[in-house]
């Protein structure tokens, strides 16, 4: 019998109970808000703090992108210690100014409810004093602590029917053939805009008058228009709400709304019209069902393209069913939501394996569990959960020991679908990290068609980009675990059948590791210089042979401009899936700057494929900082498996600054590439061995380096030939025939499969292999700007400027000056504009310049020339301030502010400085002083020309 | 391909409300009565600010490796989870929004046991260096003693449970973004280290949106400038602590960062210079100002050589977008001064003239420079809301908007052109390599061959 946990009170293990971990829900009103923009020309005012009407309106423009106005009365400390009627009444009045709106919905926030405020009751008082106003005010208590927006929603809804005065039947003004459509209230819970005009759409079918609450169709989901209006030109007539207590029946579509706040019960409660709540119309019965609904209350029968539609959409899921019985799904989101994409699922056969939401939803799980534990049962599904009042803590916790494949809800699980690699169908407010949130359709057979091929499309996505590397990994490469990446390892335990592939990243292809050059492109980023290997093939002047071609130099970069470069590389070169990192030295040999740079990409880029090449001698030291890094793919660079041949290939060897020379330095690298790469294919991760034919050295020796690159667990070898570098021991050695390369990897493919693509690339190639695009981006000459630096480093290093001083002193003015040289003294609060007033600067940057170079002397603090009117009055207090504006910067030629007052000015004029005030950047305004001061130099003493 | 602005769209002029009058002028030179500022929001004016709690998140969240949580109702927690592009080198426990979730009957009998029980259930869960705990509006109203908790929590765990009281009501952002620096001062305290041993420059007011602190900092390490921390971008508790050690602190977001600058400077010793890596003209002042401050002639030398360096290499950009963009018409609605500021200047390297500029948390001081800068005409509004935005960008036909999430529908709407200058940006606007992004965004919006059909 599959199990299942209803509630939080017996929450799973690893659950937090008192702390929400990343909240699945949102607070009341969010849902006010949204219904708001459901009614014709109605405005929301937020009674609480500012920050809560932003919050809400960014949330909403992301997700319909439209233009959302909502008010707040902007409370203040004041408010929260008085109240807030003087802030509501003022910010109605405001709010009728600017938008002149036909309903203005009142809405509490978790503040205003806490203080205590009486908001129908200060409605009251204000339309008894503005008995002129056309408005309809609305009072809702929507305290976020008291509910989610689900509630939100209905409580606005319930808040309108029940208190817009009711309109009275008039005779006179329908006519016979009128007065026979019955009037049908359609009252829907959370939809999208498409959603809606689906539904308004499909009630246009049936001969009956409809009114629609709420109808956010075309509000939050415009057309272009050339005239744009900031009040809701569309939504539900609030004179069609007060005709609402005549209808003939109710319908009500949502599941889960307790009759407090449902408008249907109140209509009915109050004015005897009947009611039929019926679930959302997702999914082939509930759809049937409200079209039956209206074919009922209409007396006509079912269009026959509905039929139709309703065929196609039957035969779509006969279609599909197959895929989706692999379906493990994760839905999240309200309450009704959940449940209608559940109902779906079972349909189909995808067993809903953790269903969840975020607001605390009595009868949720009841109504859940048994249509879930049906189809679990037939496709003999161990467990499941049905959680309400969750949070993504729980979610992500269950989604895991459940093997969901596919989630269903909002943009909200984007970090899981990160994290885990389940894929995530957005189709449920807030949808944030997509375009169409406005668009979604999940209702209707076309809606629900929709989102199921979404669904089936997304699992058919995963299996086959995992289908050929699962099943080789399972049947070719041998069984266990030691092929599987490691998130494979970690999901596929808790899974609940063999057959259901678990939550594995989607396959990604490195162009090295195929069997054929793919579409997809890498970029090498040269970020390791050093090597800690001396090969008889390689002059070290140049990047390492092996993997680069010879007599390459390549500017080496820090993480930073890696990282740079990266970017860069990812606007301009297509599926750029994977980074490498391939010299020019060892890799692991610069494990700092390596281990950077792989870390600020992943900060970047979740998804980038990361490898390595190494000669393997610090492997077993960083294999787990690899694997934790997120490396999948290494190179290990393994010419011999015998010291005797190795002694003749590696010069030296350096390990914790031990050098090792002969068969010891072949010896002590041959047991680290043999522990490093056993431990890394282990892990699972994809291990290639290059190894480099040297024609006389080790060419019948390649054999065993195969077979024992195979019996390590590595995937694949790649047998190069030795291209000999003018300089090196090998130089001189001829090159190995294409005949010998070709026939001794046709030998080793009975250990390995073989890469016989290697285009020996630089150690700096950018895209695919054998088409380097580094041309594109227009590098300048290697090393300019590094030599640049080393040529400065060279000079003197005990010339150092003297540290501006901080205490004011002056004693530090330098004595002499050149006379072309200005100095100029700056009014700037930081000192990247003149930003600041003569009277308010508190300290003044000193800048010399010749008119070219700007440069900065000190900083001359002093106390405040001017410290308010009073002490401007007082001569005596006025000529003191002249004195100490003088200590500070008596030498300077001139004063560059923002403004400077009448008097200063003479002031400084009569002590030969020249003032100006401009709000140029600081070193353009020196220039200028510099420029001005030459300007008046042979004319009259400074202050005729001030 | 030339257009005319805000073609095809005419908008209803709203009346500009009484009490915003103040706070909006048209650029007439230098002179005059300043604009009115720094206030709080009118109420119903439809102000685009958050509150104060947002702003103590802004400044605070991208510290990686602390927990933040939120004690108070979920909305707060909703709407503020994982929404700005901070990036991290390490961990990234911040991303996480951490919740009490209080309920009605949290609010009657109050949150404390609840706050205990959730620090409690996080120290021992996820083993943070620091805890933070913001206090929204209703615990400042049921008075929930939540610097009491915390330190009661700090003994009981032997860690750092710093409060952060900054319910929404209790000012505008910038209260907000005050309070944030007080936490910091909290955690780094106030001892001075000794000046002489003191080295390099902390970053101050970058938030490492798309990674922009890291461009910073690579620039600082390819000439030799030793960053201390970033402030908060992509920071660790680890680092934070090491601030004291800082020789200068260089102020990127002023309006977020101003207040802690300078207590840093009172406080700590610290001086600080205010930077801006928006536009060429700029990274290169700032980056030249900081190798100045640091006092080492070779660095200063340097940093000169690699910028006219950057500046030439980016000449045939300028070159190639300039006919694109010039003549163009910019409104500018963003959060701070600063970066108002240095949007001016950025949208005049490539030719375009700023028509309206306006910022949420601006200062007297930023509109003194901000009016000095623009050309007269030009429309200059504080705490605007979406109505006075709609007018002035239809009357002074703006091409291009810079603005925030919310304003961007609206830019649509009205035929407007957009740029994301915001903490939703996926590509850096900082540094050199910003300049081409910045002008690869304008341009692809302004130039769009859409504004073709409406």
């Amino acid at each position: 019998m599959p199990a299942s946990h209803a509630s939080k009170l017996i929450k799973p293990e690893g659950a937090l109970v008192d702390l929400n971990v990343n909240p699945c829900k949102m607070c009341m009103p969010m849902g006010t808000s949204q219904a708001v923009y459901g009614i014709r020309a109605c405005m929301e005012i937020l009674h609480g703090s500012q920050g809560c009407a932003t919050y809400i309106r960014r949330h909403m423009a992301t997700h319909y992108n439209e233009p959302i106005d909502i008010a707040s009365s902007s409370l203040t400390e004041q408010g929260a210690v008085y109240g807030g009627k003087a802030n509501l009444f003022k910010g109605i009045d405001n709010l009728i100014r600017l938008y002149n709106p036909g309903v203005i919905a009142v809405c509490t926030t978790c503040m205003a409810d806490t203080i205590g405020e009486d908001v129908p009751g200060m409605l009251n008082l204000w339309r008894d004093e503005h008995p002129e106003s056309e408005a309809t005010l609305i009072a809702v208590s929507s305290p976020g602590y008291a509910g989610t927006q689900f509630e939100g929603w209905f409580r606005f809804l319930h808040a309108l029917v029940s208190q817009v005065e009711v309109a009275k039947p008039s005779n006179n003004e329908t006519s016979p053939s009128s007065r026979q459509r019955p009037l049908v209230n359609i009252i829907t819970g959370p939809t999208s805009p498409a959603d809606m005009r689906w539904i308004k759409s499909l009630v246009g079918r049936f001969d009956v008058d409809a009114i629609f609450l709420p109808d956010i169709s075309d509000n939050l989901d415009g057309a272009r228009s050339p005239k744009y209006n900031r009040l809701s030109t569309s939504g539900t007539d609030i004179a069609d709400v007060a005709r609402m207590s005549q209808a003939q029946a109710t319908i009500e579509l949502a599941t889960f709304i307790p009759d407090d706040y449902s408008p249907a019960a109140y209509l009915h409660k109050h004015h005897g019209v009947p009611y039929t709540r019926l679930n959302l119309p997702v999914g082939l019965r509930d759809i049937d069902a409200f079209i039956a609904e209206f074919a009922r209350i209409s007396g006509d029968p079912v269009p026959t393209d509905l039929t139709a539609a309703r065929g196609r959409y039957l035969d779509a899921m006969i279609d599909s069913h197959k895929y989706n019985a692999e379906g493990r799904a994760v839905v999240f989101g309200e309450p009704d939501f959940c449940y209608a994409v559940c109902r779906m699922c079972v349909e189909e056969g995808i067993v809903p394996v953790v269903v969840a939401t975020g607001s605390r939803c009595p009868g949720f799980a009841e109504a859940i569990e048994p249509m879930v534990a049906e189809l679990a049962s037939a496709f003999l599904v161990d467990g499941f959960d049905v959680v309400d009042d969750a949070d993504f803590g729980d979610i992500e916790r269950l989604a895991v020991k459940r093997g969901a494949n596919i989630m269903v809800g909002s943009s909200d699980g984007r970090r899981i679908e990160a994290k885990c690699g389940i894929p995530l169908v957005r189709c449920e407010f807030p949808i944030h990290d997509h375009v169409g949130g406005q668009r979604v359709r999940t209702m209707g057979y076309e809606g629900s068609l929709m989102l199921l091929d979404t669904i089936t499309n997304s699992l058919l996505q995963r299996k086959t980009s995992t289908f050929r590397a699962a099943i080789r990994d399972e049947f070719y490469e041998g069984p266990g675990p030691t092929v599987a990446s490691p998130s494979q390892m970690e999901h596929s335990s808790d899974a609940p059948s063999s057959s259901v592939p678990s939550a594995v990243p989607a396959a990604r292809i490195h162009p090295c590791f195929e069997d054929a050059c793919p579409a997809t492109a890498r970029i090498h980023l040269p970020v390791a210089p050093v090597c800690n290997i001396s090969c008889n093939y390689c002059v070290r002047r140049f990047d390492c042979p092996n993997e680069s071609r010879p007599g390459v130099v390549t500017k080496v970069l820090s993480p930073q401009e890696a990282l740079e470069r990266y970017l860069l590389a990812r606007t301009r070169v297509e599926s750029l899936d994977v980074v490498g990192i391939a010299g020019p030295g060892d890799a692991l040999a610069n494990w700092e700057q390596v281990r950077e740079t792989l870390r600020l990409i992943r900060a970047v880029d979740e998804s980038v494929l990361f490898c390595l090449s190494t000669n393997g001698l610090l492997l077993p030291r960083y294999a787990d900082e690899l694997i934790e890094l997120g490396v999948t793919h290494v190179t290990v660079t393994m010419n011999a498996v015998d010291p005797i041949v190795g002694a003749q290939i590696y010069r030296q060897v350096t390990l914790d600054h031990i050098t090792y020379t002969g068969e010891a330095a072949a010896a002590v690298l041959l047991s680290n590439q043999i522990a490093g790469i056993k431990y890394l294919t282990s892990r699972g991760i994809l291990v290639k061995v290059n190894c480099v034919l040297i024609e006389g050295v080790n060419d019948r020796h390649i054999d065993a380096v195969a077979a024992m690159a195979a019996e390590l667990g590595a995937t694949m070898a790649n047998i190069m030939p030795m291209i000999p570098v003018p300089g090196s021991p090998f130089g001189n050695r001829p090159l190995v025939k294409n005949s010998t390369v070709r026939s001794t990897r046709e030998r080793c493919e009975q250990y390995l499969p073989q890469m016989r693509h290697c285009h020996q690339c630089r150690a700096d190639a950018i895209g695919k292999l054998g088409e380097d695009v580094r041309a594109l981006f227009d590098e300048k000459p290697e090393g300019a700007v590094r030599h640049q630096v080393a040529g400065i480093a060279e000079e003197d290093p005990n010339r150092r400027v003297v540290d501006a001083p901080r205490d004011g002193s002056t004693a530090s003015h330098p004595q002499k000056r050149v006379p072309h040289v200005s100095r100029v003294a700056v009014a700037s609060r930081g000192g990247m504009l003149v930003d600041q007033h003569f009277g308010h600067a508190k300290a003044f940057l000193i800048y010399e310049t010749d008119g070219q170079e700007v440069r900065y002397r000190d900083r001359r603090v002093l106390k405040n020339y001017c410290s308010g009117s009073s002490d401007c009055d007082e001569h005596e207090q006025t000529d003191e301030a002249y004195k100490r504006v003088l200590e500070a910067i008596g030498d300077c030629d001139a004063v560059v502010s923002l403004r400077i007052g009448e008097a200063p000015r003479k002031m400084l004029c009569a002590s030969g400085i020249l003032p100006i005030a401009t709000c140029e950047t600081v070193e353009d305004a020196v220039r200028e002083a510099h420029a001005e001061r030459l300007a008046t130099q042979g004319s009259p003493p400074l202050d005729a020309s001030c | 391909m030339k257009r005319n602005a805000a073609r095809g769209t005419t908008a209803t002029m709203a009346p500009i409300l009484e009490e915003r009058k103040s706070s909006i002028m048209t650029a007439d030179g230098c002179g005059g009565a300043g604009i009115a500022c720094d206030k709080v929001s009118v109420s119903g004016s439809v102000s685009q600010r958050a509150c104060a709690y947002c702003g103590a998140r802004v400044v605070l969240n991208p510290i990686t490796n602390a927990c933040h949580i939120i004690h108070g109702p979920i909305g707060c927690s909703s709407y503020t989870w994982d929404i700005r592009g901070s990036l991290t080198s390490g961990e990234d426990l911040f991303r996480h929004s951490f919740c009490t979730d209080m309920r009605e009957t949290d609010i009657i009998f109050g949150g404390e046991k609840k706050l205990i029980a959730s620090i409690d259930e996080a120290v021992e869960a996820l083993h943070p260096k620091v805890i933070f705990v913001y206090a929204t509006c209703i615990v400042g109203i049921i008075g929930d003693d939540v610097h009491q908790v915390c330190a009661d929590a700090e003994e009981r765990h032997g860690i750092r449970v710093i409060p952060v009281q900054a319910p929404g009501f209790s000012g505008t952002k910038s209260t907000g973004y005050r309070l944030g620096g007080q936490a910091i001062m909290d955690l780094i305290g106030s001892n001075p280290f000794p000046r002489e041993r003191a080295h390099g420059v902390n970053i101050l007011g970058d938030f490492n949106l798309a990674g922009e602190t890291w461009i910073v900092k690579g620039y600082c390490a390819h000439l030799g400038i030793d960053v201390v921390t970033g402030i908060t971008g992509d920071a660790s508790v680890e680092g934070l602590m090491r601030a004291p050690e800082a020789k200068v602190n260089v102020v990127q977001c002023a309006g977020s960062m101003s207040a802690l600058a300078e207590t840093m400077e009172t406080e700590l010793d610290i001086p600080f210079i205010k930077v801006s890596f928006y536009g060429i003209e700029d990274t290169t002042s700032s980056l030249v100002r900081m190798a100045e401050a640091l006092g080492d002639e070779r660095v200063v030398r340097a940093t000169r050589d690699f910028c006219s360096e950057e500046t030439r290499k980016l000449e045939p950009l300028i070159a190639r977008y300039t006919p694109l963009l010039a003549g163009k018409r910019a409104a500018i609605y963003v959060g701070g001064g600063f970066k108002a500021i240095s949007l001016i200047r950025q949208f005049r390297e490539f030719g375009i003239e700023t028509v309206m500029v306006g910022t949420q948390t601006g200062r007297p001081e930023d509109y003194d420079v901000i009016r000095s800068l623009v050309n007269p005409g030009c429309v200059i509004l504080d705490d605007a809301n979406p109505a006075e935005l709609e007018r002035f960008m239809v009357e002074k036909g703006a091409d291009i908007l810079v603005g925030g999430v919310k304003e961007r529908p609206l830019a649509y709407k009205l035929g407007v052109a957009f740029c994301d200058h915001n903490h939703e940006r996926k590509h850096p606007l900082a540094g050199y390599v910003g300049v081409r992004n910045f002008a690869e965004e304008i341009n692809s919006s302004m130039n769009s061959p859409v504004w073709r059909y409406v």
